[in-house]
This record gives C-alpha cells, structure tokens and sequence, in this order.
C-alpha cells in the first residue's frame, strides 16, 4: 500500500498543500487516493500546440481517475435516454455515470483552490464537497418529489456515518491487526456534536407532530415554520463550523502528512472553471434521469424508492470517497478516515439539508425537515452508536464489524418496507394513526 | 489511557478462606475462561473429604467423592432441597405458585453448578472448544427457560425474559457490583479497562437497533396487516446478522484481542502454584451437565407452566414476574460472584461478567429464539413492545455513559441501581393484558387498529 505505484505519489504531492484551502481531509483523501498519475508520453508526440496542450488536458481531467472505466456510462445513458430505451436502464446507467463526475467534481475543485487561495478555496471545499447530492437534491425538488429528497439526503448521512466509517474501521483494523490505531478524538467530537444538533433539528418537527396529533390543522403550518427556522439556525451552525475549521482550530482539521514534495496545480484556473461547470452541467443532466427515472426502476425491480433512494443512491454518491477512507485506513492513517466520513456526514446534515429547505421555501415548496419516523430513528441511532463508538480514541476491526453490521440492519429495514410513497407531497409516510388528522387534512 | 493500568494493576488475592484459594487455582487456567464464569467460582468451597475417605470400597468413595464435589461445592447447595420439593408439589397437586416458587428457588444453585461443570469439561476440551462451550452455555437457565417458553407459544414470557435479564445485568448487577464496590473502596481509585466495556456497548447498540426497528416500522406503518409480515422478515434478518455479530465478537476475544478480556490476576506468592487440576473426570462431568440441563428443564417447564398462576394468585403482572423477578433469579450467582470481585476492587471481572452476560443473551439467546422459532414455525419476532424497548435503550444508553471513564465510585453504582428500582416499579405498576398467543400488544395495536379503520 506504500508508493509502489505512480497515484500514490500523486496524492502526497497534493496533500502537501494544506494552506491552499485544501484542509479538510473530506478533499485530501477521497479523491487523491483514486487518482492516477497520467501519462504525458501518449500526447507529447502529436504536433501542434495548441492541440496538444487540449489532450493533456483531456487527459488528465478524463483519464485522471481510476473510476474513468466507468465514464461510458455517461453517453450510454444519454443514448438510451435519447432512444428511449427501457427507464430502468437510463436509470442504471446514470448512477454509474454519476460515481466518476463525483470524484471529479472535487478534483476540478481543488484545482481552482490553488488559485483563490486558502479561504476562499475552503469555502469552495465546504460547498462542493458533496456536490452530487445537492445536485440530486435540487432536481428532485423541482420535480416536487420530496420525498426523494429527503431519502436521498438521509441516505447520505447514513451510509457515511455507517458504511464508510464501519468498513474503513473494518479494513483498517484487520490490515492493522498488530499495531495501536489512534486517531485524535476531538475531531469526531466535533463532528458528533454537529449532527446531534442536525438530529434534534429534525426530532423536533416529528415530535411535534405526535404531539399535536388531536389538534386538527395547525400542524402541518407549525412544523413547516419551525423547519424554516431550524434550518436557518444549522446554517449558522455550519457558518460557525467552517469558521472553526478553517480559522481558529484547523490543527485539529490537517491531516498530518509531513512528506515534502512541490505540486503545483495540473490544470489552469479557467480550464478548470470551464471543466468545472461542464461536469455540473453533465451531472446534472445525470440527476435528472436519476430523478425521472427511480419510480419506474423501483417498479420494474421490484424494490421500494426508499431502498433505492436511502441505500443504493448514496453508495453511488459516495463511491470515490469510501473507497478513499478505506485506504487510508489500510495505512493505518484514521484521522483522514474519520475526516471524510465524519465531514462528508456533517456536511450533508448541516448544509445540504437545510440548504434544500430554503430552497424549497423560495421556490414555493413546502418541504419540512420532518422526516418519518422509522428514518429520523434510524438516524438517531446511526449517531449515537457513532459517538460511542468513537469515544476513545482508539480503533480495531470489532468496532468496524458492529457499525457495518448496524448498516446492514438498516438496509434489510428499507427493503422489507414495502409501504407505497405518499402521493401527498409534503410528508412521508406518517404513522397514520398517531397523526390521524393531519395526515389527512393536510 | 486506562488501559494499561489494569496490567501493572495487580494485587495479591487476599487468602482469608478457602473458597478464595480454590478461586485462584482455577484462574490460572487460561482454558477460554471469560470473567462471565469466573465469578460464579466466587460462590464455590472446597469440600472436604475426610467425610467419606474412611468409607471402605474405592468405587463407591470415588463416587461419592464426586457427589459430593458437584451437589456440595456450592455455597448454594442449601437451596438444593427446593427441587424435590418442587418436583414433590407438582406431584401432588399442591397449589400452582407454590410450584412456580419452589421451581424458582431451585434453578438458583442449578444454574450456578451448571456453569462449574461447564468449566470443568473445558479442562478436557482444551482453550478454544471450552471457551465456546463457555460462550454458548454460559446462560444456560436462560436459554432453556426461553426454549420451553417457545415450545408453549407464550412468546410474550420469552421476550420478558430474556429482556428482564439484560435490564438485570445491566443495572442490577453492574449497579450494585460498582455500588458495594465503591463504598468499600472509598478511598482506593477503582479502575477498569474502558475497552473491554466499549465493545460490549456497543454490541448492545447493535442489539438495540435490533429491537428499534421493527418496533419503529410498526409505528411507522399504514396497518397491522401491511406490517406484520415485513416486520417477521426482518427480524429473522436481523437475528442472523446478530449470530454473525456474535461469531465476530467471539472471534474477536477469544483469538485476536483476548488481552482485553482476560482477567489478569497473576498471584505469585501463594503456595499451591498451578496444581490445579479438574474436580472430576470428563465423561463424569459430562453426565451431570446431561443430568442438570433435564432437571433444569424439568423446574424451567414447571416456571413456564404456572407463572400465570402465580400471577394472579400474587397479584403481580406476568410481566413484572418475568421480566423482575425470572432474570434476578437465573443471574444470582453471576450476581453474587460480581458482587465478591468488585469488593476486591477487581472490576475488570466484575463488568466482564455483567455486560458479557448481557451481551451474550442480547446476541445469542434473543436471536436463537428467533431462529428455533422459525424453524418451528412460530411467528417470533424482535418487536419488543414500547415501554420495554425504551427500558432497554436506557438501559444501554446509560451503561454506556457511565462506563466511559474508566474509573468508578459508589454514585455510579446507585445511578444504575435506581434506574432498576425505578423500570422494576414500572412493569410492577403497568398491567397489561397477557396475551397467550402472540404480541405483547398494549398501545401499538390501538392505534394501528385505528389506522385500520381509517384507511
């Protein structure tokens, strides 16, 4: 797993750069560790230029992932969608695409860090980071399928928190089997603090609910008001939080690498911004065959749009960074582990969320953050045995085992839940007996 | 952190009697022995065999000597006459609570010899056979009182149970154990390995989101009838990732990181060093397990069968009989033995043998039922009630929080021992209807029944 080959060293060259914004190790590791070295040879013999300056950059931009076997799945889905292929097909196809544009996405972003310099290219970190589920988000929100949303969303955290943490803890604790694994403790307490405050941002709403359920129609006009606030109130909280990471304690956020090489930026900074708004662009396009498409694949798979959306979507989304936060901890560096899975998670609870519910607001929608209670519970668990799990600072693969195991408990509750998407937009599916009336006045 | 201090931790056994010595001669043993049944040797003597040496024929001393060793060697053994007597009520139709206590009072020394005997076929078998004999029949009582259940479809008394015991390891035990502990030990710093007590935590999370979710789908469902099936499936799911779960933890103390479980008493100084060898030969060993696990059935179908009539000529709830009472019972030589080692400011053993209790029903027992269920066709499934799961969450949730630190004192001891205090006055209090044939059914079946109408 050391330097035996060219993307390994590519990654420390990048790493390096901790004062070019570059300090969350969400960036550093995810995308580096899947990126290869490319080859310059293949260009340097075609004549002109200009031209030739273009295919480097196509090729480093293309090629320069490990995950570029799967870019074909990007025009294949555009064709399929184009000549109307079966909607289950465009819908697998448009996943695939999705995972390489992903780990693109934030290498385009990085690119530009170098550029703007420290706090500005934080700040782009901050926002992009997970750039695919926001974008998913937005869509299915125009397309007024909350529900997705919220799914999607959730998933996200989940599969974080659970999955990507669980396996790196898993890998790294079997690799590691021997040695002491440590990792500094504050990091993730930071973390655990700012989704627990995303919990109680989305216990409240529910809890609302069952507690008014006799009181027939204020309800659904209360939770809405208190959604609103709420998520104004995680945006300051993730205004703070990146204040806190990028100004005043950002020796707790730097991942640790002391290898000295010089990097400098592969790409030029308008070639990047143009690379970068053409992924956007293609992404987007992407999501909005995921978002067309994931009722007719769940019908014609015979597997419920909350499995679908909670489980498979955000595997997908997270792809470029699991696989990143796992080999890390196969060297036993848990810190940036933690940083990726911990930081990916917060991020999508305490700005993704609320960004979609001020979204929502300004584009007229009514989208709370109540989420129904089999997910918010979930959720709750999915922290808590997180924040248990990391409360010593120390690692080994049982700790691994019972997270991925808590993922898999989770996953075969979505599958077995069956229960038909509400067509009743604002809310997902409620415990009808509890909020009798306003399930049904609303 | 703490975790090194528990090896240069180590003081010598204070060899007041002799049950303490014999105690210490089977330590020694590395033979898979987890804390779990460490304690229960707390409770054991040496018995004394000038009684029957001067008997002429050697067949039948032997065979006394052997008696002896497996009736005597518990300080629990004046409860032994509870079993004919029980035997001897039913008999004779005496009234049915009357059955039930006797039954009761003769699982408790039952219970304890089984695991000696467990121990001493672990002599015979070797370390990795033995320590999972240890880790299967380590709540024997347990297991068997829930199978029998099972066999009389009275799911809710299984459920009970084996919920009871995890609430009765978690908070009686672990409460009391720290609470004596920490008195006794006032002015000595009581420390444990935080991360023998983190993993277990953890594995009792898993177990609760077990238990969470198909309580939380019903809830959460449009209708009984759309959920019954999902939540069956998923359970039974659940209940093999559970066994995986467990096979991992197994895996995980007895072979790759056993340092964090072993108990580390190394006492140097006494004299009779590593002569220690088993009481009684294997096959001899081997019968009485056999003999126990009948009588323990025998009693546990007798518990099974008359429990409703204790109910009810008590006045007490089934539930708070099963879930109180049962647990408290089938765990009081753990109890006993957890008690003695935290006096001794050996809380490493005293926590091994209140949460690896815990985990093992929460992991092994509960998911077992689930799957011999299935295999008998019985619709078991993890959807404890409410009120029940929410004990439990508290439960772990507040074990967890307390074990955090590493270090212990006697207001920790009586946190956890109130909690108990005050969950026991609970399901003493709450009466609901027993409901023989399934679901425990109390709030959740209102409001789906009324969701039933409204859809």
């Amino acid at each position: 797993m050391d330097m035996e080959n060219g993307d390994s060293k590519g990654l420390i060259v990048e790493k390096e750069h901790h004062h070019n914004g570059r300090t969350m190790p969400q960036n550093v590791s995810s995308t580096s560790i899947l990126r290869k070295k490319s080859d310059p040879m293949l260009v340097s013999n075609i004549r002109f230029k200009m031209l030739r300056q273009f295919l480097a950059n196509l090729q480093e931009v293309i090629l320069g992932t490990k995950l570029a076997v799967l870019f074909p799945a990007v025009p294949l889905a555009i064709v399929a969608d184009m000549y109307s292929f079966g909607r289950p097909w465009i819908f697998a196809l448009s996943l695939l695409g999705l995972a390489p544009l992903a780990e693109r996405v934030s290498f385009l972003t990085e690119q530009i860090a170098y550029y703007t310099g420290a706090t500005v290219g934080g700040l782009l970190n901050a926002t992009c980071g997970n750039a695919t589920e926001l974008i998913i988000a937005l869509f299915a929100l125009r397309q007024n399928k909350i529900h997705v949303v919220k799914y999607s969303l959730l998933g996200s955290i989940l599969s974080n928190l659970l999955l990507v943490l669980g396996s790196s803890l898993l890998c790294g604790g079997l690799a590691n089997l021997r040695k002491e694994q440590r990792y500094d403790r504050k990091q993730a307490d930071v973390n655990s603090l700012l989704l627990l405050l995303g919990l109680l941002c989305h216990l409240l709403p529910l809890m609302f609910r069952y507690a008014t359920a006799g009181l027939e129609n204020s309800t659904a006009l209360c939770t809405l008001q208190l959604s609103r606030a709420s998520s104004i109130v995680m945006l300051v909280a993730y205004v703070a939080y990146i204040f806190f990471q990028l100004k005043t304690h950002r020796q707790l956020f730097d991942a640790q690498e002391e290898e000295e090489e010089e990097e400098k930026a592969v790409l030029g900074f308008w070639s990047a911004f143009t690379w970068l708004v053409g992924m956007t662009i293609i992404i987007s396009l992407l999501s909005e065959y995921v978002v067309g498409t994931i009722e007719a694949a769940s019908d014609s798979w015979g597997i419920s749009v909350s499995f679908i959306s909670i489980i498979l979507l955000p595997i997908v989304g997270n792809a470029a960074e699991h696989a990143g936060s796992i080999i890390f901890a196969f060297k036993n560096k848990l810190d940036i582990s933690l940083g990726v899975a911990l930081g990916s998670a917060s991020q999508i609870s305490m700005f993704v969320v609320p960004l979609s519910v001020i979204v929502a607001w300004i584009m007229g929608i009514e989208m709370d953050l109540d989420f129904s209670l089999l997910e918010t519970g979930s959720l709750a668990f999915s922290i808590i045995v997180t924040a248990f799990a990391l409360q010593d600072g120390t690692s080994h693969y049982m700790k691994g085992v019972v997270l991925f195991l808590c993922y898999i408990v989770i996953s075969a509750c979505f599958f077995v839940h069956k229960i038909p998407p509400p067509t009743n937009q604002t809310t997902v599916n409620i415990g009808v007996g509890l909020s009798s009336g306003s399930g049904l006045t609303a | 952190m703490a975790s090194s201090q528990s090896s240069s931790h180590q003081e010598p056994w204070l060899l007041e009697n002799g049950n303490l010595k014999s105690l210490t001669k089977e330590m020694r043993h590395g033979h898979g022995r987890t804390a779990h049944n460490l304690s229960a040797t707390s409770l054991r003597k040496k018995s004394d065999l000038t009684l029957i040496s001067k008997i002429p024929y050697v067949c039948l001393r032997q065979m006394l000597a052997n008696l002896q060793e497996v009736v005597f060697g518990t300080k629990l053994f004046v409860l032994f006459p509870a079993i004919p007597l029980a035997i001897l009520a039913e008999c004779y139709g005496f009234g049915r609570p009357w059955v039930f206590a006797l039954s009761l009072l003769g699982l408790i020394p039952l219970a304890e010899r089984v695991s000696f005997l467990t121990e001493q076929i672990a002599y015979y078998t070797g370390p990795t056979v033995g320590g999972l004999l240890n880790a299967t029949c380590g709540n024997a009582t347990e297991l068997i009182i829930a199978i029998l259940a099972l066999k009389e479809h009275k799911i809710a008394l299984v459920k009970y149970s084996l919920l009871g015991s995890i609430l009765s390891n978690l908070l009686l035990v672990l409460g009391t154990s720290l609470f004596c502990g920490g008195l006794y030990n006032l002015r000595s710093e009581q420390k444990y390995d935080r991360r023998q007590a983190d993993v277990n935590s953890l594995m009792l999370l898993l177990a609760l989101l077990c238990h969470l979710l198909p309580m939380l789908f019903r809830f959460a469902g449009a209708s009984a009838a759309l959920t019954a099936d999902p939540t069956l499936q998923l359970s039974r799911a659940s209940s093999i990732v559970m066994l995986i779960a467990y096979a991992a933890y197994l895996f995980f103390q007895m072979w790759t990181h056993r340092q964090l479980f072993e108990a580390e008493e190394e006492s140097e100084g006494d004299g009779d060093v590593a002569e220690e060898k088993p009481a009684i030969g294997f096959w001899s060993g081997f019968a009485w397990l056999l003999g126990m696990t009948l009588i323990i059935a025998l009693l546990s179908e007798y518990v099974v069968a008359t429990i409703q009539d204790a109910s009810e000529s008590w006045g007490l709830s089934v539930s708070f009989l099963s879930i109180i009472l049962l647990p408290i019972v089938g765990n009081a030589a753990e109890h006993a033995g957890a008690i003695i080692f935290a006096f001794k400011n050996k809380l490493d053993i005293s926590l091994g043998v209140a949460l690896g209790s815990a985990t093992q029903i929460a992991m092994f027992v509960v998911p077992l039922c689930v799957v011999v269920a299935w295999i008998m066709g019985i619709n078991m499934d993890l959807d404890f009630n409410i009120l029940e799961t929410g004990s439990l969450a508290l439960a772990i949730i507040a074990t967890a929080f307390t074990l955090q630190d590493g270090t212990s004192h006697y207001m920790k001891g009586t946190v956890l021992l109130l909690c108990y205090v005050i969950i026991g006055a609970c399901f003493f209090v709450s009466n609901p209807p027993f409901n023989q044939a399934n679901v425990i059914n109390s709030s959740g079946l209102k409001m789906t029944t009324k969701a039933v109408f409204r859809v």
